[in-house]
């Protein structure tokens, strides 16, 4: 039964053993769908390439219905899978200010550990921009709490705040997803550069 | 197989629409109906790792950690009288009733420490996994951590550990027993409610300062 973790399988360290492993996995994928130059992400933006919002996507929707499938035959326990609390408009705002990051420096925080790992200078930079800017979030935090904390909605999930059955919720985002690839597909063929 | 040439892009897309129309009829969340695995109950009995440590507990107070929930099990007039700090009421019965997540990490102590054990058993059967109990309970808590008591003949260890102990029993508003003085046991009024402020902002300076030492 999953979650591993919560059923006990491994302990703390384990855990972080095996956070190493996932995460180093992570960044192997990143860098070999190419996100480890700031230009192919970058691109994104300007609707050139639209590799970013596939690769996202499809990890999306895998991720979703293995969860759905595995929860379903009943080897995973999903009230027991941890979920980040939503507080909705610091996390919009905090989205943008990733958006903004992610367009001017042409990373993602992961994407640029990516980078870093292959010897990027610009990802090198990114990641020293990371830290800088978390000490710096940490300096403000006393004057930004009462904004960080404020709606508040706890962990909560899609079909709980539409009152609508999870089944449905999976089949939209399939269908937006599968969507979204064929406008991704025109828009690359209209905006690309490729020959 | 005679398909209309479909690209691989396509072909992944008929499939994940299949699947994604499937997940309609999926009801991935288990109800309240919980198999319990008893031997593995009897696993985490037998090894201890359900407890958490009187110690334990006061350190994730004076840290100011909210990753958990302290529930006192124990009936209202007890906790009036006193609780841990950032403890909160809810008796056995009730239990069932009470908005716990069950991703969350729950930590129960009632007085000596069968109730939350008990109470262990039945979140168990209500399929909570991370539930903790205090080892000893609140009178665990008090021998532990608000009236820490120096052993007879203490190593130099002993004393280092009991320097720290006592600036934490001050923290929540207890104090340490005299050195050797084990064989006092005077009653002893509890710290008032007031006292122990557990959250952030007023947290008196004397164990936090402690903490920085360790790192």
């Amino acid at each position: 039964m999953a979650p591993f973790y919560k059923y006990g399988f491994f302990g703390d360290e384990m855990s972080l053993v095996l956070a190493f492993v996932l995460g180093t996995g992570f960044g192997f994928f990143l860098e070999r769908a190419g996100f480890g130059s700031a230009r192919k992400l970058a691109a994104q933006f300007y609707l050139y390439d639209m590799s970013v919002f596939k690769v996202m996507f499809t990890a999306i929707v895998t991720a979703l219905l293995g969860v759905t499938y595995l929860g379903w035959i009943g080897w995973l326990d999903l009230s027991l899978v941890y979920l980040v609390p939503t507080y909705l408009v610091p996390q919009i705002v905090g989205g943008l200010v990733l958006g903004v990051g992610f367009v001017v420096g042409g990373y993602c925080p992961g994407t640029s550990v990516a980078a870093l790992a292959t010897g990027r200078i610009d990802g090198f930079v990114y990641a020293g921009g990371i830290g800088a800017g978390t000490l710096a979030y940490a300096e403000v935090y006393p004057w930004i709490k009462g904004f960080v904390n404020s709606n508040a909605m706890g962990q909560v999930t899609l079909p709980e705040v539409l009152h609508l059955p999870w089944g449905i919720i999976v089949f939209a985002v399939v269908v937006i997803a599968v969507a979204g690839f064929s406008a991704a597909a025109l828009i690359e063929r209209r905006f690309g550069d490729k020959p | 197989m005679k398909l209309p040439a479909l690209t691989l892009n396509q072909k992944l897309a008929a499939v994940v629409l299949v699947l994604g129309a499937l997940a309609l009829f999926s009801t991935p969340h288990r109800g309240p109906v919980v198999t319990l695995d008893t031997l593995e109950l009897a696993l985490i009995v037998e090894k201890e790792v359900d407890h958490v440590t009187p110690s334990e507990l006061a350190g994730w107070i004076v840290q100011g950690r909210s990753d958990f929930r302290l529930i006192d099990l124990r009936a209202e007039s007890d906790y009036a009288t006193y609780h841990i700090p950032t403890a909160e009421n809810v008796t056995v019965a009730a239990l069932p009733e009470f908005p716990l997540l069950r991703t969350e990490k729950i930590v129960l102590y009632s007085d000596g420490g069968i109730h939350a054990a008990q109470a262990w058993m039945l979140m168990q059967a209500q399929g909570y996994r991370a539930v903790y109990t205090v080892l000893g309970g609140l009178e665990g808590w008090k021998d532990e951590v608000l009236y820490p008591a120096l052993p007879a003949q203490a190593s130099a260890l002993d004393r280092a550990r009991f320097e720290r102990a006592a600036a934490v029993a001050r923290f929540f508003g207890g104090e340490p027993r005299a050195e050797g003085g084990a064989a006092a046991p005077a009653p002893r009024e509890l710290p008032r409610l007031a006292a122990p402020a557990p959250s952030g902002a007023a947290s008196p300076a004397a164990p936090r300062k402690k903490k920085k030492e360790g790192c």
